[in-house]
């Protein structure tokens, strides 16, 4: 008599290849089954990581001479792809993120002519069929409200900026300022992952995480991609900024961003406990990844490496962190250059601060989150509050990375997730207004590695409202930080749910060769 | 007394001796007067008029080609008559066509002219042109019957060919007003413009490098092929010289006398402020470029202007390929094993050669350390240094790193002594000594070293004074 495929009597093992299921799904089984054989084989060496750093970028393809060629970019990044695909020009990031949306209009993208239009009407035909939020489609009238402040040309350059920025101001001539940025997404969530993953749905890799996978670290013993989020001040009105737009997705979670605290220790229980030294540490660590080992050999899930790596670089975090976070021996041309704000642990300066010494260390990918750039209202009370707390902190990481000879190879990105409405949310007076979402044109700015010091790219239309030159999308945005690191946008790519996944989505994008230095 | 006679007789066949003729004379010469007198009694006082005037005016530039193709076709009928004289008897009426289309022409224009509110040396040009075309093409009329009857022979070829010449020359300046004075020359073969006199600026000249780019970026969308507002292009040297409607814009040599320069100049308050409707002004310095340029001859040729120092942009050298050096893996792998540095690959194409990593553990890589690397020298392209242990003994090994563009040292304990062993590291192109105790003194050894623009000195007694907390300026720390 014919067995039951799950019987489970113990004379005859149970197989589920024998139960009627769809060959395609038997044959998918047969591929984690290899895998997990393979990865039980694999025995001693560190995992996949370890294995790729012995066998190097031709080891994969067979050539046995080639098979100890190190990595292009340390032990962990993905052998087979060849990164950087050309010599970079900048080898580390730096991205400040202003989460909430920036008003393009109160801070670079001068419309003097809106002056003279106050609380008139937005054309219907500049507004054209742009979808609205759920706050301002209730509005009887779009009322135009002109930027409540002045602006001025500053730099060789004559860059208008707005006086809100005094301190960035000073550094136009380093900055390629990008006027015509535009997403597709006008709520935050979709739009801050569209900016961070390039999709507007969770579950796809960030750009620090993909900079990971490409490029690998250049310091084993800090992680290679660093979250650092800024102190909520409650006076804004904070979007929640969560680990999902640090999440590796669909890659290896050793490739996740690893966020520092904004308060107290940057890093929790960092040190040993009393009656634990290194020694213990160290063999209990062995200990736990003995087990995990068995565990990879019994189960083969690539997670396990992940969780093994993880440990590893936490010890060696416990001697990398406090040397980096030791601001001790910084000498007073910094506090100097910082201001006062960067003393305290967790204010934007301080993040630029730490910021620049995790380049100087070899921190591969730094990004840091400010909240509260979402101004619905009283935004001439918000600004100057917002900028206050960002502008030095920006001008300082430059002008400190500059003098010190690192923003040569050091690519600072500043952007937020969309930009705001030329037209008035809620009450326009004279002294106040609120600002909307608006998807269809932003400021950012990038400025080192690989761009073009001391220009304005795309132009916006009268009301800052469309871009009539020069649009660069999020995707073409992405595509221009990896072209300045080294990497086609098209080659670094991953296999999952059978397409060839990469950061800019499937939408054809295009670097701006008009950003490039 | 002898030559007046003759005027005399010649004027005596010219007029006619029937009174119809002589009443028909009459009208000619007082259409010639009125035409004359026409711009004197009303003015193109630049002003916007009617609209009915714009209306029909903007037909001109339809009818214009009436009279032009009527007026050539009568020397070719002429000379064809010679053959068959029916075409000879059709060149008369035909004449007569030319002559009614040239003078409706002449009014459709001057509605245009003068219901648009347009005025300047261009459109006054054309105006005059248009009136001495249509003044030789009544004479044309007048003198004909006399040629046609063999009386006077002389009189009626000068006036068509007077007539000819006025309409080719008003048809050009009636080209500019539309599609720019360049219009013509734009595409014309190098050797062609050079015969012409239509000089195109140099490549390496000032014009091109940087008054050419000021223009290009800021006016041309209204000023250039596309639209050619003023009748004035400013996408090449000739069509800037060249002008507009209101004549030349660049007066070489006077600067205050430049309309350009006025016009760019004018508070962005003002109605002819350029560029036009509240677009980003030019900058002050781009200004104070245009201003030397036309102050000292406004030349196509010229590269260096006295007193004006352009941001040197300097051209870095090319990376020299550095061959392959996959046949050291294995000696890489022991050294990244015993080391603590590691060697990576710049990108995937092993001749852009390898970089020396050292964060991973920096203190404990010193001199000894790097003394190891000999054997990559040659395919080591950057050497980060930074925060190690190397001291002034490391330059040793390093001035056999012939192919390194890059040299981190900063934070680290050389004292610049032995600087100039660097001298033979002729790729190198960056040098960060930030952190040291490097100073001014000695970095003259590197003066020779023609590559080495990014020499970073923050932080080091060799730090010029006063820039320790200030913004360095775009020089800055690079020489």
């Amino acid at each position: 008599m014919k067995q039951h495929p799950l019987c489970t009597d113990c004379e005859c093992e149970p197989n589920v290849m024998d139960l009627p299921v769809p060959s395609g799904l038997k044959r998918e089984w047969a591929t984690i089954e290899t895998r997990r054989n393979f990865l039980g084989r694999s025995g001693k060496v560190l995992g996949w990581a370890a294995l790729a750093s012995l066998l190097g970028e031709r080891g994969l393809k067979g050539d046995a001479h080639a098979a100890d060629v190190p990595n292009a970019a340390g032990a962990t990044a993905r052998q087979d792809l060849l990164l950087p695909n050309f010599a970079p020009k900048a080898k580390r990031a730096i991205y400040l993120f202003m989460s909430g949306g920036p008003a393009q209009m109160d801070l670079w993208d001068y419309k003097p002519h809106l002056a003279s239009l106050y609380d008139k009407d937005l054309p219907d035909s500049v507004r054209g069929n742009q979808q609205l939020t759920g706050m301002t489609t209730g509005q009887a009238r779009f009322p135009i409200a002109p930027s409540h402040w002045t602006f001025k040309q500053y730099g060789q350059t004559g860059t208008f900026v707005s006086d809100l920025l005094p301190y960035t101001s000073k550094m136009v001539d380093d900055l390629a300022i990008v006027k015509s940025t535009n997403t597709d997404a006008i709520n935050h969530e979709p739009a801050i992952m569209l900016m961070n993953t390039g999709n507007m749905n969770a579950g796809k890799p960030c750009l620090g995480s993909w900079l990971a996978y490409g490029l690998g670290s250049m310091n084993d013993n800090l992680p290679t991609f660093i979250v650092l989020q800024t102190k909520l001040n409650w006076k804004e009105n904070n979007q929640p900024v969560s680990s999902r737009l640090w999440s590796s997705g669909f890659l290896s979670s050793e490739y996740a961003g690893v966020g520092l605290r904004s308060g107290g220790d940057p890093v929790l229980f960092l040190s040993d406990p009393a009656g634990v030294d290194r020694n213990v540490r160290r063999k209990m660590l062995d200990a736990v990844e003995e087990i995990n080992r068995q565990t990879l050999a019994e189960i083969g899930d690539p997670e396990t490496n992940a969780r093994i790596a993880q440990y590893e670089m936490a010890y060696r975090m416990q001697s990398s962190v406090p040397e980096l976070v030791d601001m001790s021996k910084e000498p007073q041309s910094t506090w100097d250059l910082y201001g006062p704000d960067a003393k305290e642990p967790g204010t934007f300066a301080y993040n630029c601060l730490l910021a620049r010494r995790m380049a100087e260390r070899g921190v591969r990918f730094t990004q840091i989150y400010k909240r509260g750039w979402d101004m619905h209202d009283n935004v001439t009370g918000l600004m100057p509050m917002l900028c206050g707390e960002t502008d030095r902190g920006c001008y300082a990481l430059v002008t400190d990375l500059k003098r010190r000879g690192l923003l040569d190879d050091t690519l600072v990105i500043w952007a937020g997730e969309f930009g705001r409405t030329v037209y008035s949310q809620g009450g326009l007076s004279h002294e106040n207004y609120g600002r909307d979402h608006h998807p269809r044109c932003y400021t950012t700015w990038m400025a080192g590695g690989g761009v073009r010091p001391g220009i304005t790219f795309g132009e916006t239309d009268d009301y800052s409202y469309n871009v009539v030159k020069d649009p660069v999308h999020v995707r073409d945005f992405n595509a221009t930080i990896l072209h300045c690191l080294g990497i086609d946008h098209n080659k670094l790519t991953f296999k999952f749910q059978g397409l060839d996944q990469k950061l800019t989505g499937p939408v054809p994008a295009s670097v701006v060769q008009g950003l490039l230095a | 007394m002898k030559a007046a006679n003759r005027l005399g007789e010649v004027a005596g066949r010219l007029l006619p001796q029937v009174p119809q003729d002589r009443l028909a004379w009459l009208a000619a010469l007082l259409t010639m007067v009125e035409l004359l007198l026409l711009p004197f009694v009303i003015h193109l006082d630049g002003k916007p008029h009617a609209d009915w005037e714009q209306f029909l005016g903007r037909f001109h530039p339809l009818a214009v080609h009436l009279p032009i193709g009527l007026l050539l076709l009568v020397p070719v009928l002429e000379l064809m008559g010679e053959m068959r004289p029916a075409l000879r008897e059709a060149a008369g009426f035909v004449l007569m066509l030319a002559c009614a289309a040239a003078i409706g022409s002449l009014a459709l224009g001057f509605l245009l002219a003068h219901g648009g509110g347009e005025s300047g040396a261009m459109v006054t040009r054309h105006m005059w042109g248009a009136i001495a075309l249509s003044v030789g093409l009544l004479l044309c009329l007048l003198a004909r019957p006399s040629w046609y009857s063999g009386t006077v022979r002389f009189a009626y070829p000068a006036t068509l060919a007077f007539s000819l010449v006025a309409l080719i020359w008003t048809a050009d300046q009636g080209g500019s007003i539309t599609h720019g004075g360049s219009y013509l020359t734009q595409y014309m073969p190098a050797p062609m413009k050079r015969l012409f006199g239509h000089a195109e600026a140099d490549s390496g000249s000032f014009y091109a490098t940087q008054i050419h780019p000021i223009l290009d970026a800021n006016c041309i969308s209204c000023h250039g092929a596309g639209k050619t507002e003023g009748g004035l292009r400013l996408d090449s040297f000739s069509a800037l010289m060249q002008g507009g409607k209101d004549g030349a814009v660049i007066t070489p040599g006077k600067p205050e006398k430049s309309l350009l320069l006025e016009r760019v100049t004018l508070p962005s308050t003002d109605k002819h402020a350029m560029p036009a409707d509240g677009r980003t002004p030019l900058k002050p310095l781009q200004i104070e470029w245009i201003r030397a340029w036309i102050q000292q001859g406004a030349s196509p040729t010229v590269a260096i202007l006295t007193g004006i120092s352009l941001p040197q942009k300097r051209k870095e050298p090319p990376p020299q390929p550095v061959g392959d050096w996959s046949a050291l893996m294995p000696q890489i792998r022991a050294m990244q094993k015993g080391l603590g540095a590691k060697l990576v690959p710049m990108s995937s194409n092993p001749s852009d050669g390898l970089v020396l990593q050292t964060a991973d553990n920096p203190s404990s890589f010193g001199d000894a350390q790097l003394a190891q690397l000999q054997l990559f020298a040659p395919y080591i392209v950057e050497a980060e240094l930074g925060r190690t242990a190397v001291t002034d003994a490391c330059f040793d090994t390093l001035a056999k790193f012939m192919n390194l563009r890059a040299l981190h040292l900063e934070d680290t304990a050389v004292s610049g002594a032995a600087l100039a062993k660097l001298k033979p590291l002729s790729q190198l192109v960056y040098l960060n000594l930030s952190g040291t105790k490097i100073t001014q003194a000695s970095l003259a050894p590197l003066s020779s070293m023609s590559n080495l623009h990014h020499i970073y000195l923050f932080n080091t007694p060799a730090q010029p004074a006063a820039d320790t907390t200030s913004v360095q300026s775009a020089s800055g720390n690079s020489r």
